[in-house]
């Protein structure tokens, strides 16, 4: 599965992106621990921090780090937009051909990026971080996180141990070609499954909380649920929106029809009436079949005005043999020296 | 006047209501005059209106800042604004309604303001009208705030002071020039409402009917929409299908169970078509859902959904050449 030739340009040019809301205690430690943390790294490499509209210090002190040091780049929300947004903006304006992805409250930690970029080298397109002894509280953290996580790999398919870890590595080709919207950055795996991605999942240290409060509680069990149902839907029909929507119609189909055939059937013995109520539901079946086949014609229209493109998907992950392919690469931008 | 050397484009809209055209003129004119920065104003007529455009051509020998804009067809005032909005050069745009609306000379507090907001804009206070008028007009906020959390007092005010950004970002069309404000804000802008003495002689002459109770209640569900519905399609619209499929099949599970266990017939149960009704609905509200999750993910890329406001050490986008160094 893996392939000796690594489809990264060497030297590898790296970005690692953080995005932050309301950490201005964690910043500095957060900035010297990754800077040291790189010091061995034999390419190139910058750190995108994206402040989510924080309201405390943060921006002031990022940029303060920024002005002395140009290999750190800070994103500045105009708002507070939400988790999913911040990485969206982060890898949007990262320039790596890697991308690694983390949290800003220190709980990961940044030696481990190497190891996540070296086993991303070896020929994979995503490496996800296990947290494997997670510390955080059993009850409200780690006991609903192992359920849905379970529920997770079961429906999308893609099993990993820990959805939930930030930190994750992407070859930026992929990463940069793949939707980011809504809560989905816990998804990311889920989502990357549209490209078809080489997955390695590897164990990395994980830090209680020293700073702030935790920004998540059980409230999001609900919004995960739906999130999920999401996924899964856009995932495995948006290429193929009149199937899917003809499959959900052959059951009101069939059910419309024996209906409407035991509401008429009255008829034909002798003295029999027509059963409204029996024949009217068959006929409501029937109608939600025609409906449905309707939007399934509606969702193809949908599709082919929208920008989603199955074949460059497999451009992204394709081989070919003999092996002359040349990866196809993001932008062709120069990372800051 | 070079377009480079424009701090300020003021744009006037001049729809169906009007007041002397000349007055409102000189009115803005004298405060605008007052104000020390470089401004140009843009009358929008939206459609012929070929009396106005009269009085206006005659007044610009008088004014040389005054520009004129004359739309074939009616447009709708949102669109009026986008199109003086496109020939405008102004970091900052005002708009001004082309009847009294705000005491004129308040004008100048609406930029001492400015420097900490995106946006700022008008609320008539203290304001006239009768108790009747100003149960209705807080009702009609008041449910605005329920359903966008964000507490606007005088949508109606066409007085709107704003940066460049706000419009070059935000699209508007139809019946939206109105939430402008609450669109703004939606998308990270800072705004600011800020209390303004009311003109003499700003009156409404129309009068409130049936049609423009109807014409409110639609702008809330426009609102609703915009601000609810576009980023989850199936968070909004799963809740309902889903409440309306349970109650559906709820039915069909007594009536199915009746008939089994005490034999009632099916043949003359209404409640069998109301369960199916509901079963049906659910499904295809669901399914437009559905349908709104694909139109997100097809078009994802598109939208995007943060705002940046700056960036320090951006990208250097560098030649070919440079990019394959090292």
């Amino acid at each position: 599965m893996i392939d000796d030739r690594s489809n990264i340009p060497s030297p590898t040019r790296l970005s690692v992106v953080v995005p932050l809301f309301n950490e201005e205690d964690s910043v500095e430690p957060l900035y010297s621990a990754i800077t040291s943390a790189l010091e061995s790294f034999s390419g190139r490499y910058e750190i995108v921090l994206v402040d989510d509209g924080s309201s405390d210090k943060t921006f002031e002190i990022v940029a303060a780090l920024a002005a002395n040091d140009p290999r750190l780049r800070v994103i500045k929300f105009r708002a507070n937009f939400g988790q999913t947004p911040a990485m969206a903006a982060g890898i949007d304006h990262a320039i790596g051909d890697v991308i690694v992805t983390m949290d800003g409250d220190l709980q990961n930690d940044p030696s481990d990026i190497l190891m996540l970029v070296k086993e991303l080298e070896r020929g994979y397109d995503l490496v996800v971080g296990w947290r494997f002894n997670r510390q955080d509280k059993l009850v409200t953290r780690k006991i609903p996180s192992m359920i849905a996580n379970r529920l997770i790999g079961r429906v999308t398919g893609v099993p990993i141990k820990d959805n939930g870890c930030s930190l994750k590595a992407f070859r930026a080709s992929v990463i940069k070609n793949i939707s980011l919207y809504s809560d989905m950055h816990r998804f990311i795996p889920a989502m990357a499954s549209v490209v078809g991605p080489r997955i390695a999942e590897v164990k990395v240290r994980h830090h209680a909380r020293r700073f702030g409060q935790s920004k998540y509680g059980l409230s999001r069990i609900y919004r995960v649920l739906g999130d999920l149902l999401i996924v899964k839907t856009v995932t495995s029909f948006a290429e193929r929106p009149l199937l899917w929507f003809a499959l959900l119609a052959v059951p009101a189909l069939a059910a419309g029809l024996v209906l409407l055939l035991a509401g008429v059937a009255p008829l034909f013995a002798a003295g029999g009436a027509l059963s409204l109520p029996v024949a009217g539901s068959g006929l409501l079946l029937l109608s939600l079949a025609a409906t449905l086949l309707c939007a399934g014609a509606f969702g193809e229209l949908v599709f082919a005005t929208g920008d989603l493109r199955p074949h460059q998907f497999a451009a992204l992950t394709r081989k070919r043999f003999p092996a002359n392919d040349v990866p196809p690469t993001g932008e062709q931008e120069n990372l800051v020296q | 006047m070079t377009a480079t050397s424009v701090q300020l484009s003021v744009i006037v809209p001049v729809g169906s209501r009007y007041d002397d055209v000349s007055s409102v003129l000189d009115a803005y004119q004298t405060v605008l005059d007052g104000l020390d920065v470089d401004y140009e104003l843009i009358y929008v007529l939206d459609g012929p209106q070929p009396d106005v455009l009269e009085i206006l051509r005659l007044e610009q020998t008088r004014h040389e800042r005054l520009e004129i804009l004359q739309l074939a067809r009616s447009f709708g005032e949102a669109t009026a604004i986008a199109a003086g909005f496109e020939v405008s050069s102004g970091a900052l745009i005002l708009t001004l309604p082309a009847y009294f609306q705000v005491d004129a000379s308040e004008l100048g507090r609406l930029l001492e303001d400015k420097d900490d907001y995106h946006m700022v804009v008008a609320h008539r206070w203290p304001r006239a009208g009768g108790s009747f008028e100003k149960i209705r007009r807080s009702v009609f906020h008041g449910m605005l705030r329920l359903i966008t959390g964000q507490s606007f007092r005088d949508l109606g005010c066409g007085v709107r002071l704003f940066d460049r950004a706000v419009l070059e970002e935000i699209s508007i069309y139809g019946d939206q020039l109105r939430f402008l404000p609450l669109l703004a804000q939606r998308n990270g802008f800072r705004v600011l409402e800020r209390d303004m003495r009311q003109s003499s002689r700003d009156e409404y002459r129309g009068r409130y009917g049936v049609r423009e109770y109807l014409r409110k209640g639609l702008d809330i569900l426009t609102v609703f929409f915009l601000i609810r519905f576009t980023k989850k399609p199936l968070r909004f619209f799963g809740m309902i299908g889903t409440v309306l499929f349970g109650l559906g099949a709820l039915g069909l599970i007594v009536v199915v169970v009746e008939r089994l266990l005490f034999g009632q017939a099916l043949a003359d149960r209404p409640a069998m078509l109301l369960s199916a009704l509901l079963l049906v609905l659910g499904v295809q509200i669901g399914a437009l859902g559905l349908l709104g999750e694909l139109i997100i993910f097809t078009h994802a890329r598109s939208l995007k959904e943060y705002r940046v406001e700056r960036i320090v050490n951006p990208a250097v986008v560098a030649s070919d050449a440079s990019a394959a160094e090292g």
